[in-house]
């Protein structure tokens, strides 16, 4: 197994290497995005997966939860997110079984910090964590590469990121109804999807509020147009 | 100590590093595809095993065995699919034992990627996993780092890309087991004609709630064809110069020694040889 | 230069294009370099008779592990008046970089089709084989990456082959294997057309057996070892296959033959 040759020993003896991705790794070369609007949170990606110029997937789905109303939007490698993701599943599902209460999206996020900033030197993983608890509504974080944290109104993510944030900038609108948040949603991962080559298939969603999640699907077939399922 | 022995890995390191190539392990640049159907799924493989551009194996097995309703098609270095499916085998059938519940496949695809992440991808098994469980149909891939993906028609290996070109141009939901075995068996054939990695006949494994099914050569559309000269050389014709003969009561003190008898014959498992 | 096309893994590693391209140093820093070159796979085989010399090749053409086309020939007639080379009566083979091969066998082509018309009368055999070395030596340097074999009738009607290197060294001998699968049908053919290995029974005991009499084989023959050598080489070699293109240099002339190969 060959490792990519990027990794650079600084002069202070400190490995930085931020690009690596282990040779023929499944990578999410992707779009996500979550925001806050006013009932709650919603988790918006696209589909793709490749190995290479390989599209390993086309429905993947990158968003997943790790508690009942907690989810996060997963980027980088697949392997590594998956992971991360399986461990804070799983801890998350301890916490509230322990303490006999459900954790709040902020303690979902500080479990994914850990990890993401512990084994930074380890890991190719960019995460979105949004959720909803009882305490707080309707919460985003962010946690890039490095593994710091970030409590955002909304985020974005992954390859395509780079092509909305003038979208965003320009159309986001605190305190959005469901039916704006929807569209901004759609429309930002819409234009992701258009620009970036790692990024396409569907737009999967999901709505948290206070009734649960709901999950929307839309399909390129009628330019993301209908909800389906 | 469990596990890999890493005792000469240092001394590996600097002999590559001066330049002494790393042993080539027997790759199965392969197809192996997985497919869902109405009431089971089914899996198939070629048969080809190479080392670099030669043919190791011409008919080798590329389905495996985890439990008697779950299968595992392998791809990558030989060993590890080999290795890593008898093991996650051993260990569902005891997790199975001591639940005293019939083995899942998620349960199986679980402990697949969380055994191959934890090598870091250094372990080369990507693998198809199929079968049927109390919960339902299940088909998964998992590559070597770790990564997972769940659908309803799936392929890997050096001929996936011309295995996906059939399913991606023919496959329709709610296909009848005929209907998926055809499909299966015609994406592996993409593979062994289109890529050089794979080759000869095709593995096929059908898997629904009541029964297993495996079908090895499937099909087997490269047969030899006869050869236009015999090579059979007169018998002296090798040169032979030493000769010494140990008897069976000379071997008898290291080895037993059972004798056969006039009509019978040596049993064990046949081996492949061309005419 | 010669051990450019060993194909054992086991003398100066793989020699296969997949495993071709400079990747990283043994020190661990990439080289990012322009490599002018790709193995395209396939074999060829040259035999010579008493009266005949039959050169072949597969038809397959590779890389990595993609078939470009499953109908490309290694064999060409060289020399001819015409483009159809109806009577030309020299046969060449090269297995390698497939542009180089066809460069190749275009520049040699010409050369021998201007010999014709300034003396007025075909190039020998022999002549060819000096002028084929004398082009590849031409590109020292930056070499024609083939192996090429060349043949005919020499001038007192026997069967002639000449094998080269890349970089021009050649040789007349009776037979030649090349190309991708050139170490699995070389000893075949040591064995089946020099008779290497092979002693007559009964002829003394020992070191005093007495060595299997060569004798020059039959047409129909080496028709069969040639087409038994490749159905071999498919069945071990993943770049051999498609189809099997053999020529026959007689006094007749040269005479064509396409075999299918298996496919997969």
């Amino acid at each position: 197994m060959e490792f990519g040759t990027t990794g650079m020993l600084n002069e202070d003896g400190i490995h930085v290497d931020m690009e690596r991705l282990k040779k023929g790794e499944v990578n999410l070369g992707t779009s996500i995005m979550a925001i806050n609007f006013k009932d709650g949170v919603i988790l918006g990606a696209d589909s793709r997966t490749t190995t290479g110029a390989y599209i390993a997937n086309r429905v993947t789905d990158k968003l997943t939860q790790v508690h009942d109303t907690i989810w996060c939007c997963r980027s980088g490698s697949a392997a590594d997110t998956q992971a991360v993701a399986d461990i804070v599943h799983y801890q998350l599902g301890m916490y509230g079984v322990m303490n006999g209460r459900q954790p709040t999206t902020q303690t979902a996020a500080a479990m994914f910090q850990e990890l993401c900033y512990e084994n930074k030197d380890r890991l190719s993983a960019g995460l979105i964590i949004a959720g909803w608890d009882e305490r707080h509504g309707g919460q985003v974080y962010s946690i890039p590469l490095g593994g710091s944290l970030h409590k955002q109104s909304y985020a974005i993510g992954g390859s395509g990121s780079t092509y909305i944030y003038g979208y965003c900038d320009a159309n986001w609108r605190e305190g959005m109804n469901e039916e704006e948040a929807v569209n901004f949603v759609k429309g930002s991962l819409q234009e992701a999807i258009k620009w970036d080559g790692s990024s396409g298939g569907v737009i999967r969603m999901v709505v948290l509020t206070q009734k649960g999640a709901d999950r929307h699907l839309y399909l390129p077939d009628s330019n993301y147009a209908v909800r389906h399922q | 100590m469990p596990g890999f022995d890493f005792s000469n890995h240092t001394r590996n390191a600097a002999l590559h590093a001066r330049g002494v190539p790393l042993p080539k392990s027997t790759s199965t640049g392969t197809t192996i595809v997985g497919c869902i159907f109405d009431g089971g799924v089914v899996i198939a493989a070629d048969t080809r095993a190479t080392s670099g551009p030669i043919v190791a194996d011409k008919n080798c097995e590329k389905l495996h065995y985890i439990a008697p309703q779950i299968w595992c098609a392998g791809a990558g270095t030989a060993a590890d699919t080999e290795f890593t499916t008898a093991l996650i085998s051993s260990q569902l059938e005891l997790h199975s034992l001591s639940t005293g519940r019939k083995p899942r496949v998620v349960t199986c695809m679980t402990m697949l990627k969380q055994h191959l992440f934890r090598y870091q991808g250094h372990i080369g098994a990507y693998l198809v996993v199929a079968g049927v469980d109390p919960t339902g149909v299940g088909l998964f891939t998992v590559h070597a780092h770790g990564s997972t993906d769940k659908l309803p028609y799936v392929t890997m290996g050096s001929g996936s890309l011309a295995a996906m070109s059939v399913f991606e141009t023919q496959w329709k939901p709610s296909l009848t087991q005929e209907e998926a075995v055809k499909l299966a068996s015609n994406a592996i054939q993409a593979g062994i004609f289109n890529d050089l990695g794979s080759g000869s006949n095709v593995d096929v494994a059908i898997i629904t709630k009541d029964k297993t099914t495996l079908k090895r050569g499937y099909v087997r559309p490269n047969q030899r064809s006869e050869k236009q000269k015999s090579y059979i050389f007169a018998r002296g014709t090798t040169a032979v110069l030493n000769e010494k003969i140990i008897r069976k009561e000379e071997i008898s003190k290291y080895v037993s020694v059972h004798d056969l008898g006039s009509e019978e014959t040596a049993s064990g498992e046949k081996m492949d040889i061309d005419a | 230069m010669a051990a450019m096309f060993s194909q054992n893994p086991l003398m100066n590693g793989p020699n296969y294009s997949f495993n071709q391209t400079p990747t990283a140093a043994a020190a661990g820093n990439k080289e990012h370099a322009f490599y002018p070159y790709t193995d395209n796979g396939g074999s060829t085989l040259a035999i010579a008779g008493e009266d005949f010399t039959i050169i072949a090749g597969d038809t397959r053409s590779t890389s990595g592990y993609n078939i470009n086309t499953r109908y490309q020939p290694k064999v060409f007639k060289i020399g001819g008046t015409t483009s159809s080379q109806d009577d030309a009566n020299i046969i060449l083979s090269v297995v390698g970089f497939a542009a180089d091969g066809e460069a190749l066998k275009e520049r040699l082509d010409a050369i021998v089709k201007m010999y014709r018309y300034q003396h007025g009368k075909p190039m020998s055999v022999k002549a060819c084989a000096q002028r084929l070395s004398t082009i590849l030596y031409g590109k020292r340097f930056f070499p024609y990456y083939v192996h090429a074999i060349l043949g005919g009738l020499d001038e007192e009607g026997k069967g002639a082959v000449y094998s080269y290197d890349p970089v021009g060294s050649y040789e007349r001998e009776q037979c030649r294997a090349g190309g991708a699968a050139a170490s699995l049908i070389m000893p075949f053919l040591d064995n089946q057309v020099n008779f290497k290995n092979q002693y007559m029974p009964g002829s003394g005991v020992g070191h005093d057996l007495q060595e299997r009499e060569r004798k020059p084989l039959p047409l129909v023959e080496v028709e069969a070892l040639v087409k038994d050598a490749f159905d071999s080489a498919v069945e071990r070699h993943i770049e051999v296959g498609d189809g099997l293109l053999m020529m026959m240099a007689t006094k007749n002339g040269i005479e064509e033959k396409y075999i299918p190969l298996k496919r997969d």
